[in-house]
This record gives structure tokens, C-alpha cells and sequence, in this order.
């Protein structure tokens, strides 16, 4: 226990012993975690963010002018059932010639003699779909119903929002996982580089009879060591940079959604620079001392 | 023991040992002498593991070069205190740092180690200089540190390789009488050295070392 002690302790002196090198691997770590981070937030607000802009999707039903406000309802129903749609609100003609005349400024019954003006429907649609939505099969079905004059959509531009949600999904892994290549690289690095620069340590270790696990566990402590200070800087990093992003959204942005930072994300970051750290360190002596 | 049976090794350089035989019984205290380049370092390599023989066997304390385990060589080396030439100390460690080094490595438990690091520097005459660095200290200072750290172990043998290679005659003078100051413990100790008239007339057996072959003077 007092050896285990001993070589814990022998870790943590090591970092104030070699500061400078422990220093710059704090701060290539730290860079990398911040990333991490960053992308790991982006990923857990990404869908918030899309159901914030499904929220905004409008589709704009115009029925044929011989459609009665009854039979519009009735055809509103139908529209709920089909798949995607969250719901729908119906304008009524009598709606229909007070939104014209507060466009206008005319009474367009006043005008003619009579409404021309068809009933119409507002249709919101679903946003808790994990994968991408797609608007034009539904809109097809939407048009299949009889008695429907005229649809109307931003077709090119969910298609876009949609596309590169998808595009943002497909990649965040991929990016995610280049990053931790990285990072452990850099922790290998370090580790590799430092146990080199005190090879002269390591010799004399080993000629007064220390085993290879009494030379290693310094250097793995070390590793774990660096880890743990890099991440823990690299979580209030992160919580600044959100509440950043989150002002200027809120103060020079026309958007009400805010990012959320999740607590889960800095347990999953922990966890990963101590896994990451253990194992380089590890890699690192064992390659040295082979 | 110390035995060599007919140990030959080679460096890739070409210069090494041939066929040497040497036997040092338990408690004494041998010389070993020889120019630089004949080998003395090379045959003090042999006995703490750190070269394996092209041909021959070194018995050192039980273990034996033909068979021994690579994981048994640091439990080897524990039996062993060994002194070195440029001293081997930890530069970025104090002086007490260094010397309880070889305990933290055989696992005394830390209540025990401040006592017997007083006494070993007590032994060597470098008390009140514990919380010194190795480059604070004079050449003839880092040498008894080395010597410490070697003996705190209580070692069955010590390995002296040109402990006195960078010190000056009195100094030098001073390492050998307290390796004869130790030796009187019981503990066999074996000093390489290329200054003749350092050890002789000293009583003790010396082995002279020459391009190899070795032969008793």
C-alpha cells in the first residue's frame, strides 16, 4: 500500500517536477478536449435545434372555392391522419377576407360583391422525427384529397435545412472520432516523449532493482494526471463558450432557442480522457521499456 | 558468490571478454583492475544482468545467467548495491529522495525509511544535506550518496565500477576506506578501478584486467 502510495504521489511530483513539459500537454490536451467538446455539444443540441426549425416548417392548404367551411373541416381531419403531420388550422372565408383586408386595406366583399376568397388551411408538422424529414411524399398524399385547390411550401428550404441536418448526423461521428485519435495521440506523445527525456531515470531505476510496473506506474499516473487537470479546464471552457453563444443568440439573433450544455457530455469527456490517458501512458512505457 | 565460468562476451564493437573464470567467496573484498577499454565495466555488467554472456555462466548470489527469468533480474538486482562512476543520481530529486529510492522499491513502509536514510548518510558522513540536489553537491559528496543509496539496502554485494573515476586522491582515498568500513559488516564488495596505487598494498586480492583475459596480480 505505502509503494502504491509512494508511486501515486511520484506521479503527481512528476508533473511539477517536469512543468514545462507537462504545460505543453495540459494545453494540447486542452485544445483537443475543447473540440471534443464543442462538437460533442453541437451533436447534443443538433436536434433541438431542428425541432426549433421544424416548428418554423409552414405548409399552406388553399381549398377550391366551392368548399364550404364544413367541408373544409372535414378535409382538415383527413389531413391530420396523415403521417408527419402534427396538426392543422383551418381559415375560414369569413378569416380569409379579414386577413385580406388587413393586408390590403380593402374589404375585398365591399370591392366585388361577393367572397372569392377559398377556405385554407395552416398545416404544422411533426418535429420529433430523428431522421431526416421528408416534405414531398406528404404533400403528395396531402393533394391526393379531393377538393384541394392549391398547396403551398418551402420546399427548397426545408430540403435544405433538412439535408444538412442529415449531412451534420452522418459526420459528427467520423469528426468526432478523429479528434479522440488525436487526442490520444498527443497523450501518447507526451508520455512517450517524456518517459525518453528521462531515460537516464528510468536506467537508474531499473539497475537498483525496480520492476518495470514500479518504472511505469509513475508515467501512467502522470498521464492520468494530465488528463484529469486538461479536462477540468476544458469544462468551464466550454460552459463559458455556450453561455457566449447562448448571449449573442438571444441579443443579435432573431432565434428564442438556446444551446444547452449537458452535464452528461462532461461525464462522457471524463471518462474518456481517463481511458484514453491510461491506455497511451500505458502504450507509451511499455513501447520504451520493451 | 561471484563465479565466471568461462564467460566469453563480444560487443559489436569487436573488444569484450574471453574466457574468463573468477571466483569471490561470500565477505571478501577483491580489486579489480584494469586500463579503460579492458572490460571492467563490461564484467560488472555481466553481474548485475544488464549483458546476458555469448558463452560461459555468471552465478551471482544464487542466480545464474543460463536460466535466469527476465522478470527474477530487478529481484536480482535488489541483492546487489551498486556504485557507479558519474554516480547515477536522480537530478531532479534531493538528496533524501534519492537515497530512500531503492527502499520504495523493496516496499519499506514509509515510517521505517526516514530512519535508515539517517543512518546511511550518517555512515558516509552527509547528514544535514538531505534536502540538497545532486548538482549542489561536490563530486566526492554525489560519490558517498551513491554509496548510500547502495547500502541502504543492506546488499549482499557491492558492484563499485570506478567509483573514484572523478574524484580527487583525498577523496578518493576516503570512498575506499569506507568501502573497507562497510566490507567489516560482512557485505563482499567488488571495486573496478584503473589507479593502481589506490588499492594496492592494501592487503586485499586484485584481479588485473587486460584486453579481456584477466589474470590474479
Amino acid at each position: 500500500m505505502d509503494k502504491l502510495f509512494y508511486l501515486v504521489v511520484e506521479g503527481f511530483k512528476n508533473i511539477w517536477r517536469h512543468k514545462m513539459t507537462a504545460i505543453t500537454a495540459v494545453f494540447s490536451l486542452f485544445i483537443s478536449l475543447y473540440i471534443i467538446g464543442l462538437i460533442a455539444t453541437a451533436g447534443s443540441n443538433s436536434y433541438k435545434l431542428i425541432q426549433y426549425f421544424r416548428s418554423k416548417y409552414k405548409i399552406e392548404i388553399f381549398f377550391k372555392p366551392e368548399i364550404s367551411n364544413t367541408e373544409a373541416i372535414g378535409l382538415i381531419h383527413k389531413i391530420k391522419k396523415i403521417d408527419g403531420v402534427l396538426n392543422a388550422t383551418i381559415i375560414e372565408k369569413e378569416d380569409a377576407v379579414r386577413i385580406f383586408k388587413d393586408q390590403f386595406g380593402e374589404d375585398v366583399v365591399d370591392l366585388l360583391g361577393y367572397n372569392p376568397l377559398p377556405a385554407s388551411a395552416v398545416v404544422n408538422l411533426k418535429r420529433d422525427m430523428q431522421k431526416t424529414l421528408r416534405v414531398d411524399p406528404l404533400i403528395k398524399k396531402i393533394r391526393a384529397i379531393n377538393g384541394i385547390d392549391e398547396i403551398r411550401y418551402q420546399g427548397n428550404l426545408i430540403k435544405k435545412i433538412e439535408r444538412n441536418y442529415k449531412r451534420l448526423i452522418d459526420k459528427l461521428p467520423y469528426i468526432s472520432g478523429v479528434i479522440i485519435l488525436i487526442a490520444t495521440l498527443i497523450i501518447y506523445n507526451t508520455i512517450k516523449l517524456s518517459v525518453y527525456a528521462r531515460r537516464e531515470t528510468v536506467k537508474t531505476l531499473q539497475l537498483i532493482g525496480a520492476t518495470r510496473m514500479f518504472v511505469k506506474l509513475p508515467f501512467i499516473f502522470e498521464g492520468v494526471f494530465i488528463g484529469i487537470i486538461a479536462v477540468s479546464l476544458a469544462f468551464p471552457a466550454l460552459l463559458l463558450t455556450v453561455n457566449l453563444i447562448n448571449y449573442l443568440i438571444t441579443s443579435f439573433s432573431p432565434f428564442s432557442t438556446k444551446l444547452v450544455f449537458d452535464t452528461f457530455v462532461y461525464l462522457w469527456m471524463f471518462l474518456l480522457v481517463f481511458i484514453i490517458s491510461l491506455l497511451g501512458s500505458y502504450r507509451a512505457t511499455s513501447s520504451f521499456l520493451k | 558468490m561471484i563465479e565466471f565460468q568461462n564467460v566469453s562476451y563480444a560487443h559489436s564493437k569487436g573488444y569484450g571478454l574471453n574466457n574468463l573464470n573468477i571466483q569471490i567467496e561470500d565477505g571478501d573484498f577483491t580489486f579489480l583492475i584494469g586500463p579503460t577499454g579492458s572490460g571492467k565495466t563490461t564484467l560488472m555488467r555481466l553481474m548485475y544482468f544488464d549483458l546476458y554472456p555469448d558463452a560461459g555462466i555468471v552465478n551471482i548470489n544464487g542466480f545464474s545467467s543460463s536460466n535466469i527469468n527476465p522478470k527474477l533480474v530487478s529481484k536480482a538486482r535488489r541483492k546487489i548495491g551498486m556504485v557507479f562512476q558519474d554516480y547515477k543520481l536522480l537530478e531532479d530529486r534531493n538528496l533524501f529522495e534519492n537515497i530512500a529510492l531503492p527502499l520504495h522499491v523493496m516496499g519499506f513502509s514509509v515510517r521505517d525509511i526516514p530512519d535508515r536514510v539517517d543512518e546511511a548518510l550518517e555512515l558516509v558522513g552527509l547528514q544535514g544535506k538531505e534536502k540538497h540536489l545532486p548538482h549542489e553537491m561536490s563530486g566526492g559528496e554525489q560519490q558517498r550518496a551513491c554509496l548510500a543509496r547502495a547500502i541502504i539496502k543492506e546488499p549482499d554485494l557491492i558492484l563499485a565500477d570506478e567509483p573514484t573515476g572523478n574524484l580527487d586522491p583525498v577523496a578518493s582515498f576516503e570512498l575506499v576506506r569506507l568501502l573497507e568500513t562497510i566490507h567489516e559488516t560482512g557485505t563482499t564488495i567488488l571495486m573496478a578501478s584503473h589507479n593502481y596505487n589506490l588499492i594496492k598494498g592494501r592487503g586485499r586480492p586484485i584481479y588485473e584486467l587486460k584486453e579481456g583475459n584477466i589474470r590474479v596480480r
